[in-house]
């Protein structure tokens, strides 16, 4: 029996960022996941913020950054774009495009520097509760094994089971699910090879298709959309995006990635006795963007240090626990609120509508735009849509 | 459940069956069948199509 104060299941970035605050805050700390080398496959375009790495005080490093953006390009279904510059607007996503299998492992290895033990193949197949404690039940390379411990913190990402073990409602409905297909892409012709590029519209139903620049000709090209409003699969979207857009005319695929994104907002049970659940599981991923790696690890970080703080004061009981759903809340749920009523906002418009807004706002000085000046040309353009806008607030 | 030779185990199927039926390892999919209510989401939901019933 391996015994341990905090067992982290899982070491994507919510894992990680999770077992190295508990044990920067003194607490004897396992992570494990089931995979041979974390980090690899990704399921991710590898977006992530400057904002969101300041905030986790995450240096960039060039052993995982692979471009630094400037903006952000937004492409209407008539191929009318948008070009957002970072220096004039401020953009909450614009930022770095990583080398996640690189990324996730020096987030895992940060852990490893803390303190933090860590177990790779090995998968967590069951939990029992114990006294006041917790029994996990784990397979490593063929061998069972029970692992003791008082607090279990639930980073098993989008396939999370760990959370619905311990009672939680953490499983997801196909509506609040994105499912993604992605081809990382050499030949790539971008028109602004520095910005991160969005296709909205009919092309990506329920979602929307992304071209982000890793260097050079290589890109990620990949779409989320949701299975309720669509017949096809995310792959067929893919397939028939890649031949259709213009900067992927002669583009071939290196590598194909897929999965669900979770993008319901926060679930409403977040701890229970003895558990916390973070990251994917948890579903913190903004809504809008998709996007769940800085999220998810600012929900590790609360994670980490509530978890120590518990063991510290002997009681972690979901109630000794109940700051872990505040701070997560204040810090990441309030923020998604906002997000969720734009993405309605956003899947509303139909392709003729996000034609004429994309070709209103085309030449725009946005530096010098405000919420009225905003209003009043969304008016003059498509009063539709702008009464769409209005009964989501 | 079949599991098609392409599956590439990413999960989505796991994180949306209603009731939590589906283990996801590295290269392997198990699905605990004796509880399954034949709601076909998995089915449904694959990027890929890799789920036959
Ligand atoms: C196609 C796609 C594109 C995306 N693009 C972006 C983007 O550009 N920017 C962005 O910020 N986000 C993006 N996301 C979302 C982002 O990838 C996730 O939000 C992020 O990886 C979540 O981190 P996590 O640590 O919660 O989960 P994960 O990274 O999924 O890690 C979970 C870990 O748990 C392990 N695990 C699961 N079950 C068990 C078990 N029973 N036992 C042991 N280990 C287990 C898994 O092996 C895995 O390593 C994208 C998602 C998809 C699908």
């Amino acid at each position: 029996m391996i015994v341990t104060d905090v067992l982290v299941i899982g070491a994507g970035p919510a894992g990680s960022s999770a077992a190295k605050h508990a044990a920067l805050n003194g607490a004897e700390v396992l992570m494990i996941d089931k995979k041979s080398e974390i980090g690899a496959p990704k399921r991710c375009g590898e977006g992530v913020s400057k904002e969101g790495l300041k905030k986790l005080r995450i240096e960039p490093n060039p052993r995982w950054v692979t471009k630094e953006l400037s903006g952000v390009r937004m492409v209407s279904p008539n191929g009318t774009d948008v070009v957002l510059d970072d220096e004039k607007v401020k953009l909450p996503e614009a930022g770095y495009i990583l080398e996640r299998k690189v990324f996730d492992k020096y987030m895992a290895m940060d852990a490893g520097r803390a303190g933090v033990q860590i177990m790779i193949k090995t998968l967590a197949t069951g939990i029992e509760r114990d006294g006041d404690g917790i029994i996990v039940y784990a397979e490593h390379m063929g061998y069972s094994l029970k692992i003791q411990t008082k607090i279990v913190i639930a980073a098993d990402g989008p396939e999370s089971r760990v959370g619905r073990w311990a009672g939680l409602k953490t499983s997801m409905k196909p509506k609040n699910m994105e499912s993604c297909a992605q081809f990382e892409m050499v030949n790539v012709e971008m028109e602004e090879p520095d910005c991160i590029e969005f296709h909205f519209g009919s092309v990506a139903p329920g979602g929307y298709a992304w071209i982000f620049p890793k260097g050079d000709d290589i890109a990620n090209v990949g779409l989320g959309i949701l299975n309720t409003v669509t017949d096809k699969t995310a792959y067929q979207h893919l397939l028939e995006f890649v031949d259709q857009c213009p900067a992927t005319q002669n583009a071939q695929p290196v590598e194909l990635n897929i999965g669900g994104d979770p993008v319901g907002g926060l679930i409403k049970e977040l701890l229970a006795d003895n558990i916390l659940v973070v990251g994917d599981a948890a579903g913190m991923v903004n809504p809008l963007t998709g996007g769940g790696i800085a999220s998810g690890m600012t929900g590790g970080l609360i994670a980490g240090e509530v978890a120590a703080k518990a063991i510290k004061n002997n009681d972690w009981s979901a109630k000794g626990m109940e700051e872990y759903k505040n701070r997560c809340q204040e810090e990441i749920g309030d923020s998604f609120k906002k997000y969720l009523k734009a993405k309605d906002y956003m899947l509303s418009l139909t392709d003729e509508e996000l034609n004429t807004i994309a070709e209103a706002f085309r030449d725009s000085d946005f530096e010098s735009i405000n919420t009225t000046e905003l209003l009043k040309k969304l008016v003059k353009i498509s009063p539709k849509a702008l009464l769409k806008l209005g009964k989501l607030f | 459940m079949i599991v098609k030779e392409w599956c590439m185990y990413c999960g989505e199927c796991a994180g949306l069956c209603p009731r939590n039926l589906i283990e996801v390892r590295e290269t392997s999919l198990i699905f605990h069948e004796e509880g399954c209510k034949d709601c076909r989401i998995c089915i449904q939901i694959c990027p890929v199509e890799a789920l036959e019933k």
